[in-house]
């Protein structure tokens, strides 16, 4: 920025006041447009720094609540697995209500028939509290035709059988 | 007062012995760092890398499965050495990496990125899916997605949200990779990642010479971009196309900033910003930012000529759907992805997530911002930065943010005359870093 100011290059836009001509390279002096827009820019990055860090802290959040769900599964079921999955979409992301689903006995997963629990509360002790939940066949997503043997009574609406 | 004088040369000289050492240390931390993330990504199993041929089979004895803590560690420590060598190589006095030693390291990370697998993205599975729909089995990719060809050995790679939507890509890219398609899978993911590579090479290559145009030093310039984590390890690692575009950038950028850009020059700029555009729609942001300050007919021409020629051609391979870019970027402007900051601000704003009325306004901001930048331009801004303002804006306001997209306005920012744009750009790749952190504080297994 420190290359010299010169006049527009052409004639063609001298009808035009001054401050609307065109330059080729920018006037000195232009410190308070400068000053202003490195402030803009650093309320945005700000913003944005804030706005990162909350989403961080947030998700931090979801992740510890849904180690407390798994941890839950494997103390409900008795069953040690690796694979155990936690879906937030059947209640919506921010009900923190969670299906955690895994097989029934060991093999890939769902490969063999699935046992869903529903899971929500706070945690106490690293775990939540089972509101209910059902069965799937072996190699079946979790939709509402497959599930079959409901317990609880948050699961009744929920179960087609 | 003589003992000052004293110590201010035998700081210098205590500096001078160091830097190299520290600046060879830190080389070494971010080559180990992207070794561990493709050695590891080699090995498979991980929720981090796409399923794929098995091109780095080799390697797999190797390393060990990639998990989420393992790459984010590596990923901040090579950030970390990254930042290190760009402080050490500021002060070019300190002679921490000379240029013989950066190309070198450079061309380390390239080719350690080279042998492994396809990192992080399933994008590049699409590129092949869609040439072979043209070449192998007669289809027009701008109608039909890759589910059409369900039977097609590449299709089970291609990424399950993708596997019915058309490409978005250019009709000169989508040209480019056909002759890719008959080399098989695995032929044409090695021919993807060699177009990557290559296509970086030229980036850096002609960052040298922008930096070098502009009394920069173009050895800090091609380290700033040749080094950076994302670049090599998102950009470079997942083969993606925006290389391509990247270096169709800079081409244009240095037939621009040529100490003596001819008209034939500048219409030449123009017309490859138009080529670049034809591989990915986003790189001509530049052409107004460059056709302002130009102020010349020839720029004009130059990108007419090119869009006629790029239409016709684009309308004889593929019909009108070839050439409908406008549908296709309007199609991918209301996806969200969870590391967009508009979601993060909606959930700032306890919002679950971005509305329609968020995606007007941000393209309300985008469009303020770009009219901004075109006013600095014409009142004689550098035409360089505003695109790399322009880019970073869309980066930034766009709702599907990945990060390769954060690499476009890189090269510009490192030859650009407003350093604001280098530490912006930095900065928002460090937010994207920071925020994928979360299983680092708690890993959910």
């Amino acid at each position: 920025m420190s290359t010299p100011p010169t006049p527009a290059t052409t004639e063609r836009f001298s009808s035009l006041p001054g401050w609307m001509r065109p330059r080729d390279v920018e006037l000195p002096g232009l410190g308070q447009l400068r000053l202003i827009e490195t402030t803009v820019l650093l309320l945005v990055g700000l913003l944005l720094a804030i706005a990162t860090i909350n989403d961080v802290a947030r998700q931090v959040h979801v992740n510890q609540r849904l180690i407390a769900d798994l941890r839950t599964w494997r103390s409900y079921t008795g069953h040690d697995f690796k694979n155990v999955s936690a879906d937030q979409e059947l209640f919506g992301p921010s009900s923190q209500r969670e299906v955690v689903c895994g097989n029934t006995s060991a093999g890939a997963p769902k490969a063999t028939t699935q046992i869903c629990l529903l899971i929500w509360g706070p945690t106490v002790n690293g775990k939540r509290a089972v509101h209910g939940g059902w069965y799937l066949p072996a190699k079946v997503e979790d939709e509402r035709s497959d599930r079959y043997g409901c317990f609880g009574s948050a699961a009744e609406r929920l179960c087609s059988r | 007062m003589s003992a000052v004088a004293q110590s201010e040369p035998l700081i210098g000289v205590r500096s001078q012995r160091w830097a190299p050492v520290l600046g060879a240390l830190l080389a070494l931390v971010l080559v180990a760092a992207t070794a561990e993330i493709v050695l590891d990504a080699a090995a498979g199993l991980s929720p981090l890398i796409p399923k794929q041929p098995a091109i780095a089979g080799w390697l797999s004895p190797i390393g060990q499965r990639l998990g989420y803590r393992t790459f984010l560690i590596a990923l901040l420590v090579g950030a970390g050495a990254y930042t290190g060598i760009l402080v050490l190589t500021r002060a070019p006095a300190l002679g921490a990496i000379s240029k013989r030693s950066a190309i070198v390291l450079i061309a380390a990370l390239h080719a350690i990125v080279f042998i492994g697998p396809i990192l992080l993205s399933t994008d590049v599975f699409s590129y092949i899916a869609y040439a072979r729909m043209g070449v192998e089995h007669g289809l027009n990719p701008y109608v039909h997605g890759p589910s059409a060809i369900s039977t097609d050995p590449v299709f089970k790679y291609v990424g399950h949200d993708w596997r019915k939507v058309a490409t978005a890509y250019g009709p000169l890219y989508t040209l480019l990779s056909y002759p890719l398609a008959p080399l098989g899978v695995d032929g044409a993911v090695w021919a993807m990642k060699l177009m990557a590579t290559l296509a970086s090479a030229g980036t850096l290559a002609l960052t040298w010479r922008c930096a070098r145009a502009r009394d920069l030093d173009p050895v800090w310039a091609i380290l700033a971009v040749g080094l950076n984590p994302l670049y090599i390890v998102y950009g470079l690692g997942g083969a993606h196309n925006d290389m391509v575009m990247l270096l169709a950038m800079m081409v244009a950028v240095a037939l621009t900033i040529a100490p003596r850009a001819s008209p034939g020059r500048q219409a030449g700029a123009a017309a490859v910003v138009v080529a670049g555009a034809l591989v990915k729609a986003t790189v001509a942001a530049l052409l107004p930012f460059m056709i302002v300050s130009r102020r010349r007919v020839a720029p004009i021409l130059g990108a007419l000529g090119a869009v006629v020629l790029g239409a016709l051609i684009g309308y004889v391979a593929f019909g009108v759907n070839g050439i409908n870019i406008v549908a296709a970027l309007n199609r991918d402007a209301a996806f969200v992805s969870t590391d967009s900051f508009a979601n993060e601000i909606a959930h700032l704003f306890g919002k679950p997530g971005v509305f329609p009325i968020d995606h007007d306004l941000l393209k309300g901001g985008l469009v303020l911002i770009v009219l901004h930048l075109l006013w600095r331009t014409w009142r004689g801004y550098d035409w360089v930065a505003a695109s790399g303002w322009a880019l970073l804006a869309v980066s930034v306001t766009s709702t599907w943010l990945l990060a390769w997209y954060i690499l476009w306005p890189l090269p510009l920012a490192v030859v650009s005359r407003d350093k604001r744009l280098l530490w912006a750009t930095l900065v928002i790749q460090l937010l994207f870093v920071v925020h994928q952190i979360s299983p680092l504080l708690a890993s959910v297994q």
